[in-house]
């Protein structure tokens, strides 16, 4: 894993950190609508989450398909791909309301899914934390 | 017999029937013609004792021509025959004096206004936050009534139970009649109501005549106003026994002695606007100003500001219902029709049914607020689409902050208002800088925590300070300071209004000259607080020159002119007015005299926030540009893998097929 990979992982779960505090944080308090301060935090923190996140589809889809190298282990592989679909659904569901193409239900719509993708995307980065230094995969020579 | 007159005579039957059983019950209920379509009101006129009103005729006994001279009618008697007059009288217009009705969201208050002595003071009965009771001032209804009755439409406190004969101000009701509620103010459908007549009676302390001259029927009959009369009465004294008549236009009556009344129980908006209207731009300006988007689309004020028997008006707001009460009046009337229909159901058990329904139709008020009515589709209304606009702004805005009264800019603009300004009669031009000055729009946050756009009104009053309690100056005692600059003739014509601002010279002299051994006098405006120490005059903000404000909710502006449509720029912008306006307190001193704070102040907001949120919006096509083209990485990323994926499960399966 080069350092490249390293330090897009970094910048993910640093912005991930930030996003999680502010946005699920809100959420979790009972106080939303996010305002003030920690609605500058959260959208500060979005552009930093999204390059990193784009840096670390790059650099480590090749590293977690099936049957490449056994670290990291098929856990921390399946939550890779599990990161990368959510945060996929969670930058453009946290995007495109910015755009005039979507009405009050839309909006609505885009807000809940971009609350419930925001949860799971937090869990599947906090687990993917210990999974990297989890068990290698069983069969690594089984690959595509 | 002709059949006109065959009806017309059955129309008396009817009538007179209808008076013997309102005779024998209490209020009125009688009869209903319950169609869709309006009823005929070709009726009889009663006077304040029930007796039909019927003109002497043409030629008298001697056969010379007579007046045809008779008492003024009383809408109490007359459109109280069929409409329960006490149920009306519990009405949102008539009841503010009512201490049993809750005051709900703080509306337009009355404003004392006084440009001699530069008095402007805001006064509610409702007990609205900052504003006066008339009582506070020792204004008494009856004072309260001569300053006010041109916009006041009677009924309440205008109409007591009693005259207390031992009240000097209130006994001169004994002659001058009580002021009924005048219905057709409100109701007559033909834009007759005759305002300007109606204010000379009222001027005059006619207040018994006041309805039959506004309608048309007639003129006042004496060359002495009752006023005049009621002058000449001390308390303790008998009152004249015969008070002025009324002289009728005789062709007003049909041979039958019915007068025809055009009125409509859903009142034109024109007739609102004589009491509601509010206008930005005065006089030959009038023309730049576009009306209610509703308005233009065919709708009229009581669409939605509708009311049943008891007129309590739905005023509109989100929460209204929680802010209106059932009134024992209202569950009697309810009751009487559940026994009516029903005559096997007991009193009591009558009256918890009427109370079950009432409280049951509180809930259609929801649905006559703009979200109510534009969610439900009521009217057709469209429905909301708000492209592009966050989910966070419902919550943090009420509806009028974007869609309501002028669009702001940099300081909000100065409005005139019928209650305020006394607009809908003749007057020398009204400026922007007649008295009171208010100004709109204002964004404040309402009771529920969302910014909503007001109106607001600096008070301004000279006043006693005496043990840390300020009691304000009638303008007639405030007057008696020596020191308050008058008007020479010329200025007066020139400035009716009287709006050249006081000086800090001519404040302190006035302040010397009013005070004495046991107070000191101030004077309050524009914000602040004026008092003498040790000679010198001090200017100071204070709590007791803060404004008071309401909100508003009407010109409501097209969906392609509120606020946000061109994008979010309108507000989050580092000079967007609703954030950064500045609000510059007004009063009878000089512009740069008066208090100034910008609208995040006036919320309690966080001025570095703003700016800072405002100065975010630069990045956000940045923003937009980056999680767009991070989004794209990923989607390739995943489409990628996901290709090769289903390229190797096809090549599995084709080898897998291929094995012998």
């Amino acid at each position: 894993m080069n350092s490249a990979a390293k330090l897009s992982y970094i910048a993910m779960c640093l912005g991930a950190a930030v996003l999680a505090a502010t946005g699920v944080g809100v959420f979790a308090l009972g106080k939303p609508p996010m305002t003030h301060w920690v609605l500058m935090a959260h959208m500060a923190a979005a552009p930093v989450f999204a390059a990193a996140l784009a840096a670390v589809a790059a650099t480590w889809a090749g590293l977690c398909r099936k049957g490449s190298k056994p670290r990291p282990g098929a856990a921390a592989k399946v939550l890779l791909w599990i990161i990368l679909v959510c945060g996929l659904v969670v930058m453009l569901s946290g995007v495109l309301p910015m755009t005039p193409l979507f009405g009050t239900g839309g909006q609505r719509a885009l807000y809940l899914t971009h609350r419930c993708a925001g949860i799971v995307l937090a869990i599947a980065i906090l687990l993917h934390l210990p999974a990297l230094r989890g068990r290698p995969a069983r069969n690594p020579a089984a690959g595509l | 017999m002709l059949p006109a007159a065959k009806s017309s005579n059955l129309m008396c039957l009817l009538w007179l029937a209808a008076l013997l059983a309102g005779a024998a019950g209490a209020g009125a209920e009688a009869v209903k013609s319950g169609s869709r379509g309006p009823f005929l009101h070709n009726i009889p006129l009663l006077d304040t004792e029930g007796n039909v009103i019927s003109p002497p005729a043409l030629l008298g006994d001697d056969g010379r021509p007579q007046d045809a001279r008779a008492a003024p009618y009383s809408t109490e008697q007359t459109c109280g025959k069929c409409h329960d007059y006490g149920v009306i009288n519990e009405g949102w217009h008539f009841n503010a004096a009512d201490g049993n009705v809750k005051p709900g969201r703080p509306g337009e208050p009355w404003i004392l206004t006084d440009p001699a002595t530069h008095t402007q003071i805001p006064l509610s009965y409702r007990g609205w936050p900052g504003t006066f009771k008339p009582s506070d001032l020792g204004l008494g209804d009856f004072d309260f009534l001569t300053n006010f009755a041109r916009h006041f439409p009677g009924g309440g406190l205008g109409d007591p139970d009693t005259i207390d004969s031992t009240d000097p101000r209130m006994g001169r009701m004994q002659i001058t009649g009580t002021m009924e509620i005048d219905c057709l103010i409100c109701h007559q459908s033909a834009g007759a109501c005759n305002h300007e007549a109606r204010f000379t009676a009222l001027q005059g302390e006619n207040f018994r005549w006041a309805p039959t001259i506004a309608a048309g029927l007639g003129t006042f009959g004496s060359l002495r106003n009752a006023g005049n009369m009621a002058d000449q009465w001390h308390t303790g004294e008998p009152v004249p026994a015969a008070p002025p008549s009324i002289k009728y236009n005789r062709w007003k009556f049909d041979a039958d002695t019915n007068v025809m009344f055009q009125v409509t129980r859903r009142p034109p908006s024109a007739n609102c606007y004589y009491c509601h209207t509010s206008q930005i731009a005065p006089g030959d300006a009038r023309w730049q100003s576009d009306p209610d988007v509703h308005l233009r689309a065919g709708m009229i004020c009581v669409d939605c500001h509708r009311n049943g028997l008891d007129h309590m008006i739905v005023r509109g707001y989100e929460g209204e219902a929680r802010d209106r009460a059932i009134t024992d009046a209202a569950i009697d009337l309810r009751a009487k029709i559940i026994q009516r229909d029903d005559t096997a159901i007991s009193s009591d058990d009558a009256r918890q049914l009427a109370r079950r329904q009432l409280d049951a139709e509180l809930g259609m008020i929801d649905t006559l607020t703009c979200s109510g009515c534009h969610a439900g589709g009521r009217f057709g209304s469209p429905r909301p689409i708000h492209k592009g606009m966050p989910l966070v702004h419902f919550k943090k805005l009420t509806c009028t902050a974007c869609h309501s009264g002028p669009l702001p800019g940099p300081q909000p603009e100065m409005v005139q208002t019928s209650l305020a300004h006394a607009l809908g009669l003749l007057a020398p031009v009204r400026g922007k800088n007649t008295a009171p000055i208010i100004v709109e729009p204002v964004f404040l946050y309402d009771t529920d925590g969302r910014i909503a756009p007001y109106k607001m009104v600096w008070p301004s009053y000279w006043a006693r300070l005496k043990d840390g309690k300020l009691t304000p100056l009638l303008p007639a005692e405030a007057a008696k300071s020596v020191g308050l600059p008058k008007q020479n003739p010329e200025e007066a014509v020139r400035d009716p209004y009287n709006t050249k601002p006081l000086t800090d010279q001519q404040i302190q002299h006035a302040l010397e000259s009013l005070a004495d051994n046991s107070s000191a006098a101030v004077f309050l405006a524009a914000g602040k607080m004026y008092r003498l120490d040790k000679g010198k005059l001090l200017a100071e903000e204070s709590a007791a020159a803060a404004p008071y404000s309401w909100a508003l909710a009407h010109d409501v502006r097209p969906a392609r002119q509120a606020l946000g449509a061109r994008g979010c720029a309108d507000c989050h912008a580092s000079d967007s007015p609703a954030f950064l306006g500045t609000v510059l307190a007004r009063g009878p001193v000089e512009p740069s005299k008066g208090l100034s704070r910008e609208m995040w102040e006036l919320r309690g907001e966080d001025k570095t926030w703003i700016q800072a949120f405002a100065f975010a919006f630069k990045f956000r096509p940045w923003l937009k540009g980056i999680v767009f083209g991070a989004a794209f990485v990923v989607l390739a990323v995943l489409a990628h893998y996901a290709l090769r994926g289903v390229g190797a499960i096809t090549a599995a399966m084709s080898a897998k097929r291929s094995q012998p």
